[in-house]
């Protein structure tokens, strides 16, 4: 019999705050974080940012050559370890650290090459992408394995479900799990824009620009931050005591293997199934999908096909929410933030609403959360699905305990 | 007269670095600043000095020795 996988920890430092518990309840209010940014640009932009003071975290002298990505890493990961109360309670060498980074230390290369001046001797290892694992390793004192997994926006759900199967096997007792992602810089911001998949807005409603699902849907927001889970055996939580969210009962990975950029239903259908099926669960075991749901014109059509799909007649019994529409998208750390979601979902059995969806577009239909404070009494089981550029796709599928 | 005050404030500003705790005479290495962070420190040196500390200059262990390099520099501009 499979070693039982539950979280124990969790730890944000997400667009609606450091605390996880209330970043939920800020959800359940439909509390948006999405704001405009960088008004000298010549197009508009909005995101959802990060309040973080790194003065809590780090003195000024470890802050040379660390990344704003992986402060906020190092930051999330410390407060998921403090949340599941495993510090000092796990060999090191038993401690993995498994991170998502799409794209690396973004504001270290922009201060190289925009700053004016000399560029920091400290900008390599600040933006290699692989530093944010590996500064959550030295904070932690983890000495097991230490991974990167890059593939965009599934990275931190991949980095879940590698945690996860690490802890199955025994190759570590304990896996800090989640990712990191900090890319609002102009340059970057500049390159999103033109990849054409940011949602427009009217002056003083970027708060309401992304619309997962809706008719009127005009695509995503950037969103920065970092989300970290902790993964122990059901045996050894329950040795110690441990509070155990959920249990992480399935994952599901495939990949489209079609197209760079463009999304495609057999390849995200793979990804569910495969998650349902190692959870040994049936669509209808499955009570809320917190969907990848970037607001694009494409995107959206496609994840409610795929879903469709696996779901068959009983799509209706499924709630979905996309949260994207409240704390923008992560990228590199959405995987591992709406993880974190779900798996507060689950435990609270309350379902966050799909924001700012007037009109559910006919090609979307899907039972989406849109009243405020849905309860969820029944909920024994939801998945988060992530599907990124590049074609990978990830389904991770949380169980109550 | 010595650059050392301004070192030590410079230090503090930057890398939060009490002048009290610091020796002068104690290696930098041993306060945390790894080479890369001491050139990091250096080139903060010469900017807020206006000042270019060469190669050779630069392979300093204490604060003190990185003031008298500085001196060294500074009285040389003024010639």
């Amino acid at each position: 019999m499979n070693t039982a996988v539950v979280v124990t920890g969790l730890g944000v430092i997400a667009p609606h705050g450091d605390d996880a518990p209330l970043m939920f309840e800020a959800l359940m209010r439909a509390e948006s974080a999405v704001k405009p940014i960088f008004p000298d640009l010549a197009k508009p932009a909005a995101a959802a940012l990060v309040s973080f003071d790194e003065t809590r975290w780090f003195t000024k002298l470890q802050l040379a050559g660390v990344d704003r990505v992986s402060q906020l890493a190092v930051a999330a990961a410390d407060l998921a370890m403090r949340d599941a109360g495993v510090a000092g309670d796990v060999d090191p060498e038993r401690l993995g650290v498994f991170a998502g980074c799409g794209m690396g230390g973004a504001a270290a290369l922009e201060a190289a090459y925009r700053g004016g001046a000399r560029v920091p001797p400290l900008t390599i290892p600040a933006f290699m992408p692989n530093a944010p694992a590996s500064h959550v390793a030295m904070r932690q004192r983890a000495q097991g394995p230490v991974l990167t997994y890059s593939m965009a926006c599934a990275s931190s759900a991949v980095a879940i479900a590698e945690a996860a199967k690490a802890v199955q096997r025994g190759e570590v007792d304990v896996a800090i799990a989640g990712g990191s992602e900090a890319l609002i810089v102009p340059g970057v911001v500049l390159a999103w824009q033109a990849m054409q998949t940011l949602a427009s807005f009217a002056p003083d409603a970027a708060a309401t620009a992304v619309r997962p699902f809706a008719t009127d849907r005009s695509g995503f927001a950037l969103g920065e931050g970092a989300a970290f889970v902790v993964l122990e055996s059901e045996a050894r939580a329950r040795q110690r005591g441990a509070r155990m969210y959920a249990q992480l009962s399935g994952w599901g990975l495939s990949t489209d293997a079609t197209h760079l950029t463009k999304p495609d239903a057999p390849g995200q259908a793979r990804a569910l199934k495969a998650a349902l099926q190692r959870a040994d669960l049936a669509p209808s075991d499955v009570g809320y999908c917190n969907a990848h749901g970037t607001a694009t014109r494409v995107g959206d059509v496609v994840e409610r096909d795929a879903l469709a799909s696996v779901w068959g007649a009983k799509i209706d019994d499924l709630r979905v929410s996309s949260t994207k529409a409240l704390h923008g998208h992560l990228l590199g750390g959405a995987g591992a933030l709406e993880a974190v979601i779900t798996v507060l979902a689950l435990h609270h059995r309350q379902l966050p609403p799909s924001a700012h969806c007037n009109m559910i577009d006919p090609a979307c239909s899907l039972n989406l959360v849109l009243e405020p404070n849905a309860a969820a009494p029944q909920l024994e089981a939801a998945i988060s699905n992530s599907f990124a550029f590049g074609g990978s796709n990830s389904v991770l599928l949380f169980k109550r305990v | 007269m010595s650059s050392l005050k301004e070192l030590q404030d410079l230090i503090h500003e930057k890398f939060g670095i009490d002048p009290a705790t610091l020796d002068p005479h104690a290696s930098m290495r041993e306060k945390g600043l790894d080479s890369l962070a001491l050139v990091e420190f250096i080139f903060a040196v010469e900017d807020r000095f206006g000042i270019t500390i060469s190669d050779e200059e630069s392979n300093v262990d204490t604060l003190a020795e990185l003031a008298a390099r500085v001196d060294k520099v500074r009285a040389a501009q003024v010639k």
